[in-house]
């Protein structure tokens, strides 16, 4: 936060602050004094109002990703207009052709939105069936493999950014205003103002020519995976070879904003009152961030992680396109092109989901970073 | 306990024992927008071993930096010159690495806020058995063991559990009993304390003056005390040194400064400070103007513009600390004619002559604020997303009192005793959750119409505690005082004309209008929120903690400029406090409160001399009073434990959990204390004053 | 820079610079000092003076237009009559380069400019009124920000065909929630601050307590984040058009450039790599501007509001 407020101590703040410890809740593992140094990680065993929690918070999550697919695929009934797949086409068809022809996809602008909805939610719900494209394609089938590309793709680029961001900052944060610090910090400054298009664009270049100067194309800059390749070892080796590029541009444009945060909170929490106690105690100021400030400015970070995820989606719809994988992203593009509103529900339905898996990984992390959520 | 420390000898009696820590010529600036802040100039002075120098001064005046500076731990952009000597070795100019193998280790530091002081996610046990493997080769074990033995040491009960509780699980003296700890496992040869006390309660400072006093005996390392707060420094130091601006002005044994005080500076601090065990009657006299600014100091002494020993030679030479006989080093041109009585130190700061007796003029005047079985209760909370309701915290259980025109009365509690939650129902002008509020003959709960409730809101009004917090940054002073008038609806011409009359009654320049409150000192700042809660010519006027945030100089003249107010306007006013010397000089009649009851209520000298309740008693006694002699011999009760949550009250007395009576009770009388409420009741037939005690 | 200020300390009388600096003036004077005082600041504000002047006067200085094309001269490089070369349209890339920023400048500041004023009034209310208010609004807040907004975008203005007026307005509507959010945090506090209680007690009505008392004392975030504002809005209206769903055709705007140029990247780099160095010229000298004020409005504060990033 920008403004740190005035920690006046007067009495108004005290309300219910001071929490009574709940023998039944806090639940110390009766071990001996010596636990001391392990007892901070909690086990989810002796946890139970902790997996209670992130369950709770999971559900919470579960009822997000079902309201928003919902009004995604109102919008999407509202904003697409399948007929127009069928306009262009020769012959040319009477509008009644093009609704009739429709109507098996559950797409018929002439039934009441209402039921169509229904139709589809119920197929959803019950069959975890997501309906059809306008030409008849089964979005099932579509969306099928594009999950795993995506998710890779997703995953890889968020824990790589995490990790990335985060490293960095400690390194630098430590050498405040140092050269590395300032170096890293242009770098980072600039990236985040890089489009993604250009960035992904960028990384294409800079591996088409590391491939014509290693004389070797050891970088692929198009597709996913080729499709000669056969064998097991052969296959992830090509996989891995396609996933670099994209992943990396990724991860470019990912990190910087861990980093930038990051760096700032650990900065923070090194002028807070707690560090300078550590350093009291006679830790020199790089242990002292390490081992007392880290943990405590990573919890904010970890919340962060989720709701960065729609924005490293978006990036990945663009690396996608860029990229040629066909992935969710690049399917994004066209199903929204070829109005097709199953498709780009079903689409919207990955995005939020993947919102909520990281949320809940989030809220982990936070329970077993900061002892104050497990134990109150 | 099986605690013994190597050092551990009685302090030498023998002849000049070596100084522990000697610092010589420490100066210390700051850069910043308007050129380097000097926060510590040449600065010298030693601690010898098991002894205490103590280190006063207002805020400014550069004791925080030079702890800080002992300690290396200033920011990077500070600039240090002088010696840091601890055994003889130079600190000053080491870099990180080297200073933190002496820090913990030769130098221990306990720090002002317990809340923020330890590390949010680590367990104290933890944070105690690492600091200790920083300096010394134990295992885990064996550490975590030690810590136990360490915790127990500063009186945390049931060590062994305690230590695997996270800090946010303790109260504010607990952590600071644990900061304590950590000050003093490695056994340092130094111990240095920046305002240890302040932020805590003043029967928890009792305690921790006394663990404090623990720890020194066990590591036998010499401490420099720093704080603002001279009783403290009057019980506890052996020597004290007055900084101000950046300088010490005087230094002599605590004895010799209190008794005779020879620089006009610091008789004018120990004449403007209000003492519990003086009646009201003894004037403060404060100290005209505020501390000069750091970054472009007067070529002078930089205290000549407000001493009113100030010769010319002052305004254009700093003395240096000289030595006087008997009494230590005193940097003061005109320090010969004060030692030798030439100057009378009293006639320096004369008091102003007020004409009228305190007190007396308000009794018996107009009811205009009636309070009955007041009840407030804030649900307790769980879960950081879905908010359960777990409990209730009773913050005021039943509190009743009148206040009449012309008079004050003053709460008085520590904190969690309710006192602020009881000012801000009446401020809130709503009907309370429990009993009534009446204003002016007016009960809140039926105001009716929209006029008479806006007739309340002028009747009714406050001063803040904080001045800088209290005050819009981004409001002209004008814009300030404007705008209860602009809420009750007056017109522009209206506005000018009463913005000027109110800074013509609290004495401030019109020239201020158009500042900003960051342009203005705290004093001034307050001024203005005293000026704004005038505005609408209320009855009765709310004070919470109105003259705590401000130095002991400044602090006086607010609380002269409110006696007047009250004697000109007939103003009643409703006080709370902390700060019981202060309290006694204001108010005509006094309650003590206690987790959200009334548990003793009088006039206020009348409690002041004979307190009946056991804590009012335990409270007046704690409270450190400026006199070493006094302060020494006297008998202190220090009481146990701190105010509980109001979360679980107790069925019986509020008290009985703490209640250092109740112990010597028989059983039947401990039943009673146990499981019925005492209710106020007179001390004798026609009395006022009145307290809720089984046993007196 | 965030770099080149130097913490003052705080501890000490944190008033006493502030007092001897500006008694009168209130603060204004003192921030334009530490802004003027940063050169990475400065350096944001000429380039991005200078790319407005591009903008609006750099058609002056050819006779295409960019929607005239140029058949005589198609995917040609950089050369006299066609400074930044032409596509495979014949069209002259520096006239559409000029009027694609124009473009892209109009809608980032408008964005912005709506985003910040509604989430000011929506943070700082929610906050100030609390209980069910609050709930309700937090609840959109995040549910906004969970949903994939970018999809949602991305389908009403393909609905809208690329109308940039819609665009603005459609960015908008997607855009708050994240500052809103900030606003919403911070506000908090200030709820909790004595003067918003004293002013309470003195009778001042809600909102007039929300828009005098809470947003201008969030003011420096405001301002900072304005700027900021931009650079996520051309981020986005870049992301957008690039991938077609943003201004399209005839009208052109620097995501659409990006686009086309695309393809051609190692055949016809000109025209990928001119509008790319005017998106990153003008985000950069936004972040360069935001960074700067934010450092002159809070020298103590390492905290950057890089946060939100779309």
């Amino acid at each position: 936060m920008i403004h740190k407020s005035a920690a006046a101590s007067t009495e108004r703040v005290f309300l219910p602050v001071r929490k009574h410890h709940d023998h039944a809740q806090t639940r110390h593992t009766p071990a001996g004094p010596a636990c001391g140094h392990r007892c901070r990680i909690p086990l989810l065993h002796e946890g139970g109002p902790m997996v209670r929690h992130v369950m709770r918070k999971a559900a919470g999550w579960l009822a997000m990703i079902v309201v928003a697919t919902n009004v995604t695929y109102v919008l999407a009934a509202w904003f697409l207009d399948p007929r127009s797949n069928y306009r262009g086409l020769r012959p040319v068809r009477t509008e009644q052709q093009i609704d009739h022809a429709l109507t098996p996809y559950n797409l018929d602008p002439r039934v009441p939105l209402a039921v169509r909805w229904w139709h589809w939610f119920s197929d959803v719900v019950l069959h975890f069936d997501w309906g059809k494209s306008p030409v008849g394609a089964s979005v099932n089938s579509e969306i099928g493999f594009r999950v795993l590309v995506s998710g890779q793709l997703v995953t890889a680029a968020t824990l790589l950014s995490v990790v990335a961001g985060v490293a960095l900052s400690v390194f630098t944060a430590s050498r405040q205003y140092g050269w590395w610090d300032r170096i890293t910090q242009l770098v980072s400054v600039f990236l985040f103002n890089v489009p993604a298009a250009v960035a992904a664009l960028a990384v294409v270049f800079a591996g088409i020519w590391l491939n014509q100067h290693l004389g070797w194309r050891f970088l692929y800059v198009a597709g996913e995976a080729s499709p000669t390749v056969s064998g097991l070892w052969p296959t992830v080796a090509d996989r891995f070879q396609h996933l670099i590029l994209p992943t990396l541009s990724l991860t470019v444009l990912g990190y910087v904003g861990y980093h930038l945060t990051q760096r700032s909170l650990l900065l923070d929490s090194i002028n807070s009152d707690f560090v300078r106690t550590a350093r009291a105690t006679g830790l020199t100021r790089a242990q002292a961030i390490r081992r007392h400030a880290l943990r405590a400015s990573l919890i904010p970070t970890a919340t962060s992680v989720a709701f960065s995820i729609p924005a490293i989606f978006t990036g990945a719809v663009i690396t996608e396109t860029v990229f040629g994988w066909n992935g969710m992203g690049q399917y994004f593009v066209q199903t929204i092109a070829k109005n097709d509103v199953h498709g780009a529900v079903a689409v919207a339905a990955f995005g939020a989901a993947m919102t909520a898996i990281g949320a809940v990984l989030a809220d982990v992390a936070v329970v077993l970073l900061d002892p104050r959520v497990r134990v109150s | 306990m099986t605690l013994t420390t190597a050092g551990m000898h009685p302090p030498a009696e023998s002849a000049a024992p070596a100084p522990v820590l000697s610092v010589r010529d420490l100066s210390i600036s700051f850069p910043s927008e308007a050129g380097p802040v000097q926060a510590v100039r040449q600065v010298s002075f030693d601690v010898l071993p098991g002894q205490t120098l103590g280190i006063v001064g207002e805020s400014g005046s550069g004791k925080s930096a030079t702890a800080m500076g002992i300690m290396g731990l200033l920011p990077e952009t500070a600039h240090v010159s002088g010696r840091v000597l601890l055994g003889g070795r130079d600190l000053v100019g080491l870099n990180d690495r080297q200073l933190s193998a002496v820090r913990g280790k030769g130098i221990g530091m306990v720090f002002q806020d317990p809340l923020s002081a330890l590390t949010p996610i680590f367990s104290v046990g933890r944070q105690l058995s690492d600091a200790l493997r920083v300096h010394q080769s134990l295992t885990k074990q064996a550490a975590w063991n030690r810590a136990v033995e360490l915790l127990d040491l500063v009186g945390i009960p049931d060590p062994h559990r305690s230590a695997r509780s996270f800090p946010h699980e303790f109260s504010g003296g607990m952590r600071q009993r644990v900061v304590i700890a950590l000050a003093m496992a490695n056994s340092p040869s130094v111990i240095v304390a920046d305002e240890p006390t302040t932020a805590l309660d003043v029967t928890v400072q009792a305690q921790i003056l006394g663990v404090l006093r623990t720890a020194q005996a066990e590591t036998g390392a010499g401490m420099v005390l720093i704080t603002h707060d001279l009783g403290v420094v009057a019980g506890y130091a052996d020597e004290v040194a007055v900084m101000y601006a950046g300088r010490i002005v005087e230094q002599a044994g605590a004895k010799e400064l209190f008794g005779r005080p020879t620089m006009p500076y610091t008789i004018g601090l120990l004449g403007a400070v209000p003492r519990p065990q003086a009646r009201a009657d003894r004037p403060l006299v404060p100290i005209t103007g505020e501390p000069p600014s750091l970054v472009k100091l007067p070529a002078g002494c930089s205290f000549a513009d407000r001493c009113p020993a100030a010769v010319d030679a002052c305004r254009t030479q700093e003395p240096a600390l000289a030595a006087v006989p008997g009494h230590g080093q005193v940097a003061c041109l005109r320090v010969g004619d004060i030692a030798d009585g030439h100057l009378a130190a009293d006639s320096l700061f004369p008091a102003v002559a007020d004409a009228e007796e305190h007190g007396g003029a308000g009794s018996g005047g107009e009811v205009v604020l009636r309070v009955a079985g007041l009840a407030k209760t804030f649900p307790v909370t769980k879960g950081a997303l879905l908010k359960r309701r777990v409990g209730t915290l009773h913050a005021v259980g039943d509190v009743s009192f009148e206040l009449q025109a012309g008079q004050t009365l003053g709460l008085v509690g520590e904190s969690g005793s309710g006192k602020t939650t009881t000012l801000l129902e009446i401020m809130r002008l709503r009907q309370p959750e429990g009993g009534r509020i009446e204003i002016v003959g007016t009960d809140v709960a039926a105001q009716g119409s929209p006029e008479r409730a806006r007739e309340l809101r002028r009747a009714v009004q406050i001063v803040m505690q904080d001045p800088s917090g209290s005050l819009d940054p981004r409001l002209s002073v004008f814009q300030l005082l404007a705008e209860p008038l602009q809420a009750v609806g007056a017109d522009r011409e209206t506005i000018q004309a009463r913005v000027s009359e109110l800074l013509h009654l609290v004495q401030l320049d019109a020239s201020v209008t158009d500042r900003f409150p960051s342009a203005l000192s705290g004093g001034q700042r307050q001024r203005v929120g005293i000026a704004r809660a005038l505005a609408t010519e209320p009855r009765i006027v709310v004070l919470d903690e109105p003259v705590s945030a401000l130095d002991v100089s400044v602090q006086a003249s607010i609380v002269n400029l409110l006696t007047k107010l009250q004697r000109e306007l007939g103003l009643a006013y409703l006080i709370v406090a902390h700060d019981l010397a202060v309290m006694r000089h204001v108010s005509d009649r006094i309650a003590v409160m206690y987790l959200g009851h009334i548990i003793e209520t009088g006039d206020t000298e009348d409690l002041f001399t004979n307190p009946r309740h056991p804590y009012t008693e335990a409270l007046l006694s704690a409270i450190p009073v400026p006199d070493p002699q006094l302060e020494r011999s006297r008998e202190h009760i220090v009481l146990e434990g701190e105010q509980p949550s109001a979360s679980r009250l107790p069925s019986g007395c509020v008290f009985v959990d703490r209640c250092p009576l109740y112990r010597l009770l028989d059983d039947g009388l401990r039943q009673r204390c146990r499981t019925e409420r005492p209710l106020l009741g007179s001390a004798g037939p026609g009395s006022g004053h009145r307290h809720a005690c089984h046993a007196r | 820079m965030a770099t080149t200020v130097t913490p003052l300390p705080e501890p000490l009388d944190p008033g006493a610079a502030n007092r001897a600096l500006a008694p009168r003036l209130g603060s204004g004077r003192l921030y334009l000092r530490r802004f003027a005082r940063n050169r990475g600041a400065l350096l944001g504000v000429a380039l991005f003076v200078l790319l407005v002047l591009f903008s609006v006067f750099g058609s002056l200085f050819t006779r295409f237009a960019y929607t005239d094309a140029d058949f005589a001269a198609l995917t040609q490089p950089p050369s006299a009559t066609h400074y930044f070369g032409t596509n495979q349209g014949g069209n002259d890339v520096y006239a559409e380069a000029v009027h694609g920023l124009q473009r892209s400048l109009v809608i980032a500041v408008s964005v912005s400019v709506l985003t910040i004023v509604l989430a000011a009034v929506i943070g700082a209310g929610a906050a100030y009124f609390g209980g069910r208010v609050e709930k309700l609004t937090l609840m959109v807040i995040h549910f906004l920000l969970v949903v994939p907004s970018f999809l949602i975008l991305a389908l009403i203005s393909h609905h809208l065909a690329g109308d940039w007026r819609v665009l603005i307005l459609v960015l908008t509507v997607f855009g708050w929630m994240s500052t809103a959010r900030v606003v919403w945090s911070l506000s908090t506090s200030l709820r909790e601050r004595d003067y918003v209680l004293a002013a309470e007690f003195m009778g001042v009505r809600p909102w007039r307590i929300v828009m005098r008392h809470i947003i201008p004392n969030l003011g420096s975030l405001l301002i900072v984040n304005l700027t900021l504002g931009v650079v996520a809005t051309v981020l986005s209206e870049t992301a957008l058009s690039f991938l077609g769903f943003g201004v399209q055709t005839p009208d052109v705007s620097l995501g659409t450039m990006l686009a086309d140029g695309s393809g051609t990247i190692t055949s016809a780099p000109w025209l990928f790599g001119y509008p790319a160095a005017l998106v990153v010229l003008l985000t950069v000298s936004m972040t360069l501007v935001g960074d700067g004020l934010r450092d002159a409005f809070d020298p103590t504060s390492t905290s950057a509001a890089l946060r939100g990033r779309r």
